[in-house]
C-alpha cells in the first residue's frame, strides 16, 4: 500500500507539472496584455508596465520564475484586483464554491440515491416512470433555468429565501438545490440501471431462497453491490462543483470562485489563471487518488497494487 | 419497510432543516429603504483596487469619488466646484497653478496639507508604482520623462508651499486641467497610511485613508458587500445627508431587479430586454455614460482612402435599426464626442459638431455615393471585413452592419469576424482590420478626451485617417489662451473628421436604471468618476 501510495504521488507531482507547463504556454499564446487599460495605453506605457511586471523577458524565462514561485508557495500577485496576492485572492473565493459544492454533492446523490432506488425496486410502475421522468428533467433543464425560476418565485413572490447574498445559511439553499439537480438526475439514473441489474443477479436470488426479507436483501446485497461505481462519478462530479459554478455564483451573488476563473481568463490575468488551474488540478488528482483508495476498501476484489497480491 | 422509513426520516430532516432556514432568512431580512438616511445601491462588479495610483474602472472610481476627495468636485454637467481648494490662482501664461487649500483631516484624524497631494502624483507618476493612467499627468512638468525613468521623481512639476499651498508648474498649457484636478488620479494620499501597509495599502477597506464624505468599510478585497458610511472627519459633514450606503456587486440583471422589486435595493441597471419591458416604469432613468462606438475604416487598404465609398458606408446605415436590434437605451450618433458628456453655452456638444448628413440613413443618397466612389476607384464591386468583438453586442453590430450595408449596396461583399476582446484590441492596434467597431469612453468631460484620438501620430487612430488641417487645429487648442478659439478649433476639427468621414459614428452608449424616485440629489456624470452621492438624500 505504502509502494502504491508513493508511486501515486509521484505521478500527482508529474501530472501538476505537466498542467502548469501546459497552461503557462497555451496562456502565453492568448493576444493582449493583462492590462485593463490596455485600449488606452500607447506603446511606450506598455513597454514600462511590461517591465515592471518582469513581461518583457523571454516566456521560457518567466515560465521559470513563475515555476521557482510556485514551488516557494508563491502564486504571484492578480492583475484584475491589483497587489492582491493570487494565494489570498482563490483563499478568500474558494470557502463559499466548497461549501455550496459539498452541500449540492450530498442533497444531490442522497436524494439521487433514494429516487434511483426507488425506482429500481419499483421497476415498471408509475413510480419508475415518474422518477425516471425527473431525471430526465433534472438533467436537460440548464440549471440557470431552475435558478431564475427558483430566485422569482420561492425568492420574491413567495419570500421563502433570501433572492441572493451570501452569509447565512438560508442563502445558500436555493443555489444549493439549483446545482444539486445535476448530481441527482446522473445518481439517480445510475443507481437505478445498476440497481436493476444487481436485483436480477443470482446471489440476490439465493438471498431471497435462504429465506431474507426483501428489505434484508436490498439492503444488504442489492444496494451495497449497485453503490460501488457510484463512486466513480461522485469523484469527478465532487470536483466540478465545489470549483464553482459561474452562472449560479453569478445568479445568487456568491462569492465564489468559478466567475473569477472565467473573468481571469478573458482579461488575461496570468497570475490567477496559473493559480486557480493549478488549484482545481489539484483537487482533481486528489479525488481521483481518494477515489481509488476508496475503491479498495468497499470492494475487496479490487485490488490497488498487483504487486501486493 | 424499515428501509422506506429510513428514507423518510432522511427527507422530513431534509425539509425540516430548509424550513428552519427559511424561518432564519425572514428574521434577518428587514433592511430595505425604510431607514430613511440609508440607501441600498449597485454596481456590476467586484472594486479592483482603493488605490488611487491604480485605479483604472468606474467601479473603484465611483467608490474614490465617494470616500476621497481632491481640489475639485465635479457638480452636474461636470461643472468644477471648490473642495480641498478654496482658492485657485493661475499664472499668464496659464502654466503655473497655484492652490490654496483649506484645513481639513483624514478619517484617521491626520491632518491633510499640501504635501499629501505631492506624495500621491509623484507616486502616480514613479514608475515602480506601474500606473496604467499615468498618461493623463502629461503636461504637467517633466511627468512623461519621470514615467519613462528618464527623470527623477522628485523633478515632477508638483510642490507645498506650507501646509496650504500647492503649485503645479505644466510644461505647456492645459485647458482642460481643473476637470482633471476632480477626477480621483489626482486626488492626494495619505503617505503614512500607504508606507504602513506597503503592497497592501488599497487592498482592503482596512488599508486604506479617507477624506471624502463618506468612509468605506467592510470591503475585504474581492468581496461582494461593503459599506460607504458618513465620514465624521469631513470637512463638509453638515451637508451629508445620507448616514450610510449599502453597496452590493449585482452581475445577474434579473437579480438585481428582483432585489429591487423586494426593497433590497434602491437601484438597479436593466439589461436590453427589462429596458424594453420597464421603459415606462417610475424611476426609469437614462444614464449616459460618455461612450461612443463608432467605424474606423483602414487607411492602409485603398478602398477606404475613398472619402465616397466612407460615406455611402455611413449613409447606408439604418442607426434606430441597430439601436432596436442592439436592444437597451442607447441612442443613435452623429459625432464622435458622446452625448451627455460636455455641455456648451446650454447646448449638448454632440448636437454643435454632429454630422446629420453623413450619418443620417439615406439610402438613395448612398447608392449613388457608393457609385461614385466604384467609378473612381476603378472597380467593380468592393468586399471587405467588418472586425468587433465577440460579445453579444459585438455580435448583433456586425450581423446588423453586414445585412444593412449588402442590401443598400448592391454589389458590396460584406463579412464579419467577432473575436474576443483582446484579440480585436490586438488586430485594431496593429492595423489587422478593414474596418472594425471601435468603442471609446472620456475620462474627462471634454471633447479633447475624443478629438485627439484621431491626430496624425495618436497610437488610438488605428485606421491611420490624416488630415493636416485636424491636427493643425487639435494642436491650436491645446496652446491657445483664448477660450473662444479653443472651442471653435474643437468644433471645427470634429466637423472636418465627420464630414470626411475618417469615422462613422454608430450609437452613444446609454444605460438604463431604475432608481428609487424618493431618492433626490445624487450627482450623476457619464465621464470619470460616475455617481456623487455627497448631496444625496431621501426625501419623505
Amino acid at each position: 500500500m505504502a509502494r502504491y501510495l508513493l508511486k501515486r504521488i509521484f505521478y500527482m507531482i508529474l501530472t501538476l507539472l505537466i498542467v502548469a507547463t501546459v497552461t503557462f504556454f497555451l496562456m502565453k499564446l492568448m493576444p493582449g496584455s493583462p492590462y485593463a487599460n490596455e485600449a488606452k495605453m500607447t506603446l511606450t506605457q506598455r513597454q514600462i508596465m511590461d517591465q515592471q511586471y518582469g513581461l518583457n523577458k523571454p516566456i521560457w524565462q518567466q515560465y521559470l520564475i513563475y515555476i521557482a514561485g510556485m514551488l516557494h508557495g508563491d502564486f504571484g500577485t492578480s492583475f484584475q484586483y491589483s497587489n492582491q496576492p493570487v494565494a489570498s485572492l482563490i483563499g478568500a473565493r474558494l470557502g463559499a464554491s466548497v461549501q455550496l459544492g459539498l452541500q449540492a454533492l450530498i442533497l444531490g446523490v442522497v436524494l439521487g440515491v433514494i429516487a434511483g432506488a426507488i425506482a429500481a425496486m419499483r421497476q415498471g410502475t408509475w413510480v419508475d416512470s415518474t422518477a425516471t421522468v425527473i431525471s430526465i428533467l433534472g438533467k436537460s433543464v440548464p440549471n440557470f433555468v431552475l435558478a431564475v425560476l427558483l430566485q422569482y418565485y420561492i425568492g420574491l413572490k413567495l419570500g421563502w429565501f433570501p433572492i441572493a447574498g451570501w452569509g447565512q445559511f438560508s442563502q445558500t439553499i436555493m443555489p444549493t438545490i439549483a446545482l444539486a439537480v445535476g448530481p441527482f438526475a446522473e445518481t439517480a439514473r445510475f443507481i437505478r440501471t445498476s440497481m436493476v441489474d444487481t436485483l436480477s443477479s443470482d446471489y440476490i436470488e439465493l438471498g431471497k431462497a435462504k429465506g431474507l426479507s426483501r428489505m434484508e436483501v436490498i439492503r444488504k446485497h442489492a444496494m451495497r453491490n449497485s453503490m460501488i461505481p457510484l463512486v466513480t462519478l461522485i469523484g469527478p462530479y465532487a470536483v466540478a462543483l465545489m470549483t464553482g459554478s459561474m452562472v449560479i455564483e453569478n445568479i445568487f451573488n456568491v462569492p465564489g470562485i468559478g466567475e473569477q476563473f472565467v473573468k481571469s481568463i478573458l482579461t488575461n490575468d496570468y497570475p490567477t489563471i496559473m493559480g486557480i488551474t493549478m488549484v482545481y488540478c489539484i483537487g482533481l488528482v486528489v479525488i481521483l487518488l481518494i477515489t481509488d483508495i476508496v475503491y479498495g476498501l468497499i470492494d475487496p476484489r479490487i485490488r490497488l497494487d498487483e504487486s501486493e497480491a | 419497510m424499515k428501509f422506506t422509513k429510513l428514507f423518510a426520516a432522511g427527507a422530513t430532516v431534509l425539509i425540516a432543516g430548509s424550513t428552519l432556514a427559511a424561518c432564519g432568512s425572514n428574521s434577518n431580512s428587514s433592511s430595505g429603504s425604510s431607514a430613511k438616511k440609508t440607501i441600498n445601491w449597485m454596481d456590476a462588479a467586484e472594486i479592483p483596487t482603493m488605490d488611487i495610483s491604480k485605479a483604472i474602472d468606474a467601479t473603484s472610481f465611483n467608490q474614490l469619488g465617494n470616500v476621497e476627495e481632491g481640489l475639485y468636485r465635479l457638480g452636474k454637467n461636470s461643472k468644477v466646484e471648490n473642495a480641498l481648494a478654496t482658492d485657485t490662482k493661475v499664472s499668464k501664461d496659464g502654466k503655473t497653478w497655484t492652490f490654496t487649500l483649506r484645513d481639513s483631516k483624514w478619517s484617521n484624524g491626520d491632518k491633510l496639507t499640501a504635501k499629501d497631494f505631492v506624495y500621491s502624483w509623484r507616486r502616480t507618476v514613479n514608475p515602480k508604482t506601474a500606473s496604467q493612467y499615468a498618461y493623463l499627468f502629461e503636461g504637467i512638468h517633466n511627468a512623461t520623462q519621470i514615467s519613462a525613468g528618464k527623470a527623477p521623481v522628485n523633478s515632477l512639476g508638483v510642490k507645498a508651499e506650507g501646509d496650504n499651498k500647492l503649485v503645479v508648474t505644466l510644461d505647456k498649457r492645459i485647458p482642460y486641467f481643473k476637470l482633471l484636478m476632480g477626477f480621483p488620479l489626482f486626488f492626494p494620499q495619505n503617505q503614512k497610511v500607504v508606507e504602513a501597509n506597503g503592497s497592501k495599502y488599497g487592498t482592503s477597506s482596512k488599508t486604506t485613508a479617507f477624506n471624502g464624505p463618506f468612509v468605506q468599510k467592510g470591503w475585504t478585497g474581492s468581496n461582494l458587500s461593503w459599506k460607504l458610511v458618513k465620514n465624521k472627519n469631513y470637512w463638509d459633514k453638515k451637508n451629508v445627508k445620507l448616514d450610510a450606503i449599502n453597496y452590493s456587486v449585482q452581475k445577474t440583471p434579473s437579480t438585481a431587479y428582483n432585489l429591487y422589486q423586494s426593497n433590497k435595493l434602491d437601484a438597479t441597471v436593466l439589461d436590453s430586454q427589462q429596458t424594453k419591458n420597464l421603459k415606462h416604469q417610475k424611476g426609469y432613468t437614462l444614464r449616459d455614460t460618455a461612450a461612443t462606438f463608432y467605424l474606423q475604416f483602414n487607411q492602409k487598404k485603398k478602398i477606404f482612402q475613398n472619402a465616397n465609398l466612407r460615406r455611402a458606408i455611413s449613409m447606408s446605415i439604418n442607426r434606430k435599426a441597430l439601436g432596436s436590434a442592439l436592444g437597451g437605451a442607447n441612442t443613435p450618433a452623429t459625432s464622435l464626442t458622446s452625448k451627455g458628456v460636455v455641455n456648451h453655452d446650454g447646448k449638448d456638444w454632440s448636437e454643435v459638431v454632429g454630422d446629420k448628413k453623413n450619418a443620417t440613413y439615406n439610402p438613395t443618397e448612398a447608392k449613388k455615393l457608393y457609385k461614385k466612389a466604384l467609378k473612381e476607384l476603378g472597380v467593380k464591386n468592393v468586399s471587405f471585413t467588418i472586425l468587433s468583438d465577440d460579445t453579444d453586442s459585438g455580435q448583433k453590430t456586425t450581423e446588423t452592419l453586414q445585412s444593412q450595408l449588402e442590401e443598400n449596396l448592391k454589389g458590396m461583399k460584406v463579412s464579419v469576424a467577432n473575436v474576443p476582446f483582446k484579440t480585436r484590441l490586438n488586430r485594431s492596434t496593429s492595423g489587422n482590420f478593414d474596418v472594425v467597431v471601435t468603442g471609446w469612453s472620456a475620462d474627462f468631460a471634454d471633447p479633447i478626451s475624443f478629438v485627439d484620438l484621431f491626430t496624425s501620430k495618436n497610437a488610438q487612430n488605428n485606421g491611420k485617417w490624416s488630415n493636416a488641417q485636424y491636427d493643425k487645429l487639435i494642436a491650436d487648442s491645446k496652446t491657445t489662451a483664448d477660450t473662444t478659439k479653443r472651442w471653435n478649433d474643437l468644433e471645427k476639427a470634429e466637423k472636418i473628421l465627420l464630414s470626411d468621414e475618417g469615422i462613422a459614428p454608430l450609437y452613444y452608449k446609454t444605460e438604463a436604471w431604475l432608481v428609487r424616485p424618493d431618492i433626490k440629489g445624487i450627482v450623476y456624470n457619464g465621464a470619470g468618476l460616475n455617481y456623487n452621492f455627497k448631496n444625496a438624500y431621501v426625501a419623505n
